[in-house]
C-alpha cells in the first residue's frame, strides 16, 4: 500500500507493508539516522519520535498506523528554536547525555514542555524515563529542563511583545 | 513473511460490517500489546487486520458528575489528561504504573481490557469500581459490568463478534484504595498479576469493599465481599482473621507465588481494616 503522511514538516508518501516498522521505514526509507531500532519493544527510547505531538516509540508503530499523521523525528525538531532552548539549557545546566540517550531526552523534554511550562520535578522525571540511560544523575537532568523550560518561556515571552 | 490486508473503516457501521464478513480479523488500535513482545524483524499480524484508531467515535471521552465516559481508542494518557483529578486514584494509579509515559501515548484503554489471553492492568481497578463496558456488534449495543468479560473459571471471556466501543467510569467516593503489580519484572509475564482495593465507610461501617486480583485468570468473590460488606469499622481480629482464611482458600488454584503474594495483600488490606 502507498502511505501518504507529513515528515518533518513535508508531505511524503511512501510504499510499505503490514510487516514494516516505522523506525525501519523511517531509516531505510527515508534515512533518518537519528534514530535505532534496538529493543523492539518499545522500552530503550532510541526510536523515539513525535506523532501528532506526541511522544512514542516509532519500533512498535506499524507503519500502516501512521496514515496521513504528521511525524517530527529528532532531525526534523532540530531545526527548531525549542530544540536550541533545550541544548542550550541542558549545557547551561551541565547535561552532558550519550550518543546512546540524547535525542530521546531532548525530544521528551520538548513534548513534556509542550503541555508543562513550567514541569514539577516529579514530571520531569517520570517524562525522562522513556530513555533509560544512566549517562547523567537524575538531579542534573531536572535542572537541565528546568533551564530549558527558562530558555523557552523567555524566547515566547520576548517573540510576544 | 505473510503481508496483512489493511482495513481502514470510516465508521463503527463499517467496523461491525467487516467484522461480519472477516471474523477472524485483528482490530488494531494503539497495538502495544500486541507488538510488545514481537522482537523479530518484521511484524506477525494475521492476514486480515481492522485499524479503528482514526474512528472518531471511538475516540471521544466526556465526563459528567457521576461518570467518565471514554471511547475505546482515547489513549491512556489521554484518560489521565482528561480527567486530571476527577479520576479515582486507584483508577489513575493503576494507568501511571503502566509502561512509560510514551507507550502510554499509544496504549488504548480498549485496547487493555481487550486482551484475549490474560488480563490486563485495567480490569481490576475497574472491576472495584464497578465500571460498565459498551460492546457493539451486529445486533446493537449493550452495556455490561466489565465483571462479564471472565469466565465463571476466571479466563477472559471476551463476547465474540463484538467490539468494546466506551468504558464507563462511576466517579464514586474511595475512601480507601490500593494497586499493586505483583510477580515480579517481567509484567505482564506468565506469573504476574495486578491486585485492586476500594473500600468506602460511612459512619463507621464498612459500606463497601471490592477487591480484585488478575493475571491469567481473574479473582473477584464477591460473596466474600458481601459479608464483609456492612460489619463495623475496625473490624475484629477474629473477623479479619476469618475473611483472610476465605480469601486465601478460594485462591488456592492460582499458581504458589502468585497465591503466596495475594494472601500478603489480603492481609495487608484486612489489617487496615482491622486498625
Amino acid at each position: 500500500m502507498t502511505l501518504s503522511f507529513i515528515l518533518n514538516g513535508e508531505d511524503v508518501s511512501a510504499r510499505v507493508r503490514s510487516v514494516d516498522r516505522l523506525s525501519d521505514l523511517l531509516r531505510e526509507h527515508f534515512g533518518l539516522l537519528g534514530l535505532q531500532s534496538d529493543c523492539r519493544g518499545g522500552r530503550c527510547g532510541r526510536c523515539l519520535i513525535m506523532l501528532g505531538g506526541r511522544l512514542v516509540p516509532s519500533c512498535i508503530l506499524p507503519a500502516f498506523r501512521i496514515r496521513g499523521m504528521e511525524v517530527v523525528t529528532i532531525e526534523g525538531f532540530s531545526q527548531t528554536d525549542e530544540y536550541q532552548d533545550i541544548v542550550a539549557g541542558f549545557k547551561s545546566a551541565g547535561v552532558e547525555t550519550c550518543g546512546f540517550c540524547d535525542s530521546a531526552k531532548i525530544l521528551a523534554t520538548a513534548t513534556l514542555l509542550e503541555r508543562r511550562t513550567r514541569p514539577t520535578n516529579a514530571e520531569i522525571l517520570e517524562q525522562l524515563s522513556v530513555a533509560p540511560c544512566r549517562c547523567t544523575d537524575p538531579e542534573t537532568l531536572v535542572h537541565g529542563v528546568q533551564a530549558a523550560a527558562e530558555r523557552r518561556a523567555r524566547r515566547l515571552y520576548h517573540r510576544a511583545r | 513473511m505473510l503481508v496483512s490486508e489493511i482495513h481502514y473503516p470510516q465508521d463503527i457501521l463499517e467496523l461491525l460490517e467487516l467484522m461480519k464478513t472477516l471474523p477472524e480479523a485483528l482490530i488494531y488500535a494503539g497495538g502495544t500489546e500486541i507488538l510488545r513482545e514481537q522482537g523479530g524483524r518484521g511484524i506477525v499480524l494475521p492476514p486480515e487486520v481492522i485499524c479503528i484508531h482514526e474512528l472518531s467515535e471511538l475516540r471521544k471521552a466526556s465526563l459528567s458528575e457521576r461518570y467518565l465516559d471514554v471511547g475505546a481508542a482515547v489513549t491512556l494518557a489521554e484518560v489521565l489528561e482528561l480527567a486530571g483529578s476527577a479520576l479515582p486514584s486507584l483508577f489513575g494509579d493503576t494507568v501511571r504504573g503502566i509502561g512509560t509515559p510514551a507507550l502510554r501515548n499509544l496504549a488504548t484503554l480498549g485496547g487493555n481490557l481487550a486482551a484475549r489471553d490474560r488480563f490486563m492492568d485495567t480490569w481490576p481497578a475497574l472491576s472495584c469500581l464497578d465500571a460498565l463496558v459498551e460492546i457493539k456488534d451486529s445486533w446493537g449495543s449493550t452495556w455490561i459490568n466489565v465483571n462479564r468479560l471472565s469466565d465463571e473459571a476466571g479466563r477472559p471471556a471476551f463476547p465474540s463478534g463484538g467490539v468494546i466501543t466506551r468504558i464507563r467510569i462511576p466517579l464514586e467516593r474511595v475512601d480507601v484504595s490500593a494497586v499493586r503489580k505483583v510477580g515480579g519484572r517481567d509484567y505482564p509475564g506468565p506469573e504476574t498479576a495486578v491486585f485492586a482495593l476500594a473500600a468506602r465507610a460511612d459512619k463507621g461501617i464498612l459500606a463497601s469493599f471490592r477487591l480484585a486480583f488478575a493475571g491469567r485468570t481473574a479473582l473477584r468473590l464477591q460473596e466474600i465481599e458481601s459479608h464483609i460488606t456492612g460489619r463495623s469499622l475496625p473490624l475484629s481480629e477474629r473477623e479479619r482473621r476469618s475473611f483472610g482464611e476465605e480469601y486465601r482458600a478460594a485462591a488456592a488454584d492460582l499458581p504458589e507465588n502468585l497465591a503466596s503474594q495475594f494472601a500478603v495483600l489480603v492481609d495487608g488490606a484486612l489489617d487496615l481494616l482491622a486498625r
